[in-house]
């Protein structure tokens, strides 16, 4: 059932004349919730923004070059690496306060998301905690490889992000943690999104099928773009839009 | 329908939680049961006929048999539901029943809710407060229809206890206000007679044991046995938190 008032944003009521002043407690968790769900929000855009960035490859090495260049000359890779690697530590630590930290705690949700099979989204928080886990680890890594990519030409005589460099790497085996850092970020960006929509009220607006359904069009056509960018990268397939660049060598 | 009427019985396989906490010697257990089962038999009808023909010291509770009185609630092979609405035909031959967590056992299936939701209702003050005696004489305050229908929406909860059940906050700490404190607190913050203003809510709402603490895992809301709207409860309060603190600042 759809309720008009509890969607509205709520009326301001009466205060009290001798009214308690609000604790302190009150004041940090507001402000921690508000911290962990803008920065999850922040990063998953961010991601996403990435994602149609690295997607450059796709129009060849000339295009990602251009594309990296680009960034660089501006400085704007520079700033944007190491504000986006301290939002990436941030969330982790304000999101992971909703981790329990025993481990008969999380026992217990365990067995409790498994007991209410097939409720989807019992399963999905706990599966947002595990890839959570894994984009802490490989998504450091990731960050810190291209920040001393980006970050080193300040001080020497190095250049920056370049498409020999990265198909070099993945070709000598970085693919597979690539694989599974792309995997675990687009699961955890695309449910968060979905959870912290259903959570401020997008779903009293849309209806909460049609919040999964975008969530998982989204899921998908990341994944893909992702997929297909690793292919190329890794000299599988050929980069798809090569035209595009390649009109003036002809 | 039909198929239930021809198709030939199904023989059921209990397996019901044996603990009684009075007597010393008690251990909890799993008991089986087996009964043929009846057309459209409710696991209300089942549990009667094996306590009348089976075990008469089995323990569980019963009252309206409409999912009205909020007694019934149970957790059916793992899922928290009510045992009056709930048609054995919907179940495999199987069925695994067990008191509802977090709340007192009192023996076998029987919890009391009552305590916790006592506490609940006392440590929210779930109650009108207002300044003014209530003079019997007065005439009512009016209300806007619709705002009249959400609390009444709200005020549905039977209180059976199963959105706490399914909770997993709730499961593992013990002072979280729980789905249906949240959905309490958001009942008397709507109310206009009631003259607690933003910031007193605003403690109960953001403090440690408030909405924030909520996972967002929504069994809750999709559990609730009365399809009470709990997930836009939630957003409410979470919204109202943050209309109080930006006037605040």
């Amino acid at each position: 059932m759809r309720l008009r008032y509890l969607t509205q944003s709520p009326p301001s009521l009466p205060n009290r004349p001798n009214k308690r002043p609000v604790t302190a407690t009150a004041h940090r968790e507001f402000l921690l919730e508000l911290l962990s769900g803008g920065s999850g929000l922040f990063l998953a855009l961010f991601m996403w923004g990435h994602m149609l960035l690295v997607g450059s490859i796709l129009t060849g090495q000339r295009g990602f070059d251009w594309m990296a260049n680009t960034l660089e000359d501006y400085y704007i890779a520079q700033p944007t690496v190491i504000i986006i690697f301290g939002l990436f530590l941030l969330h982790a630590v304000l999101a992971s306060r909703k981790i329990p930290a025993q481990l008969r705690d999380r026992a217990a949700l365990k067995k409790l998301a498994r007991d209410l099979r097939p409720h989807e989204e019992s399963l999905l928080w706990i599966w947002q905690v595990r890839t959570g886990m894994a984009v802490l680890v490989l998504g450091s890594f990731h960050i810190i490889l291209l920040a001393l990519d980006v970050l080193t030409p300040l001080f020497g005589d190095r250049s920056g992000i370049e498409a020999v460099t990265s198909i070099a790497r993945v070709r000598a085996g970085l693919w597979l943690p690539y694989a599974i850092l792309l995997i675990c970020v687009e699961f955890h960006a695309s449910v968060g999104l979905y959870r912290l929509a259903i959570k401020w009220g997008g779903g009293s607006r849309v209806s909460r099928n049609t919040l999964r359904r975008i969530e998982k069009l989204l899921l998908w056509f990341f994944l893909g773009l992702g997929a297909v960018v690793l292919l190329v990268l890794a000299g599988v397939v050929p980069a798809p839009l090569e035209f595009l660049v390649a009109v003036e060598a002809v | 329908m039909s198929k239930q009427m021809t198709s030939v019985p199904r023989h059921l396989t209990f397996e019901i939680f044996r603990f009684n906490p009075h007597e010393p010697d008690g251990e909890p257990h799993m008991q089986r049961f087996e009964i043929e089962e009846t057309p459209y038999m409710s696991l209300f009808i089942a549990l009667n006929k094996i306590r009348e023909t089976q075990d008469p010291s089995l323990q569980f509770d019963f009252a309206c048999r409409s999912a009205i009185c909020g007694s019934c609630g149970m957790m059916v092979n793992g899922k928290p539901s009510l045992g009056c609405r709930t048609l054995t035909a919907d179940l495999p031959e199987l069925i695994r029943l067990q008191p509802l967590p977090v709340f007192k056992l009192i023996g076998d299936l029987s919890v009391d809710t009552g305590v916790w939701f006592r506490e609940m209702a006392q440590s929210t003050e779930a109650w009108i407060h207002a300044k003014e005696a209530f003079d019997p004489q007065a005439d009512e305050q009016r209300m806007d229809d619709e705002l009249a229908n959400t609390l009444y929406e709200s005020d549905r909860c039977i209180e059976c206890g199963c959105c706490v059940a399914a909770c997993g906050v709730a499961r593992i700490t013990k002072d979280f206000k729980g789905p249906a404190g949240l959905n309490r607190i958001a009942r008397f913050m709507m109310d206009p007679r009631d003259e607690r203003g933003d910031q007193d809510w605003f403690e109960v709402i953001a403090n440690k044991d408030g909405v924030f603490a909520c996972l967002g895992m929504m069994a809750c809301h999709d559990i609730c046995p009365k399809e009470l709207p709990l997930l836009e409860v939630y957003a409410y309060l979470r919204r109202k938190a943050l209309t109080t603190k930006s006037r605040d600042d």
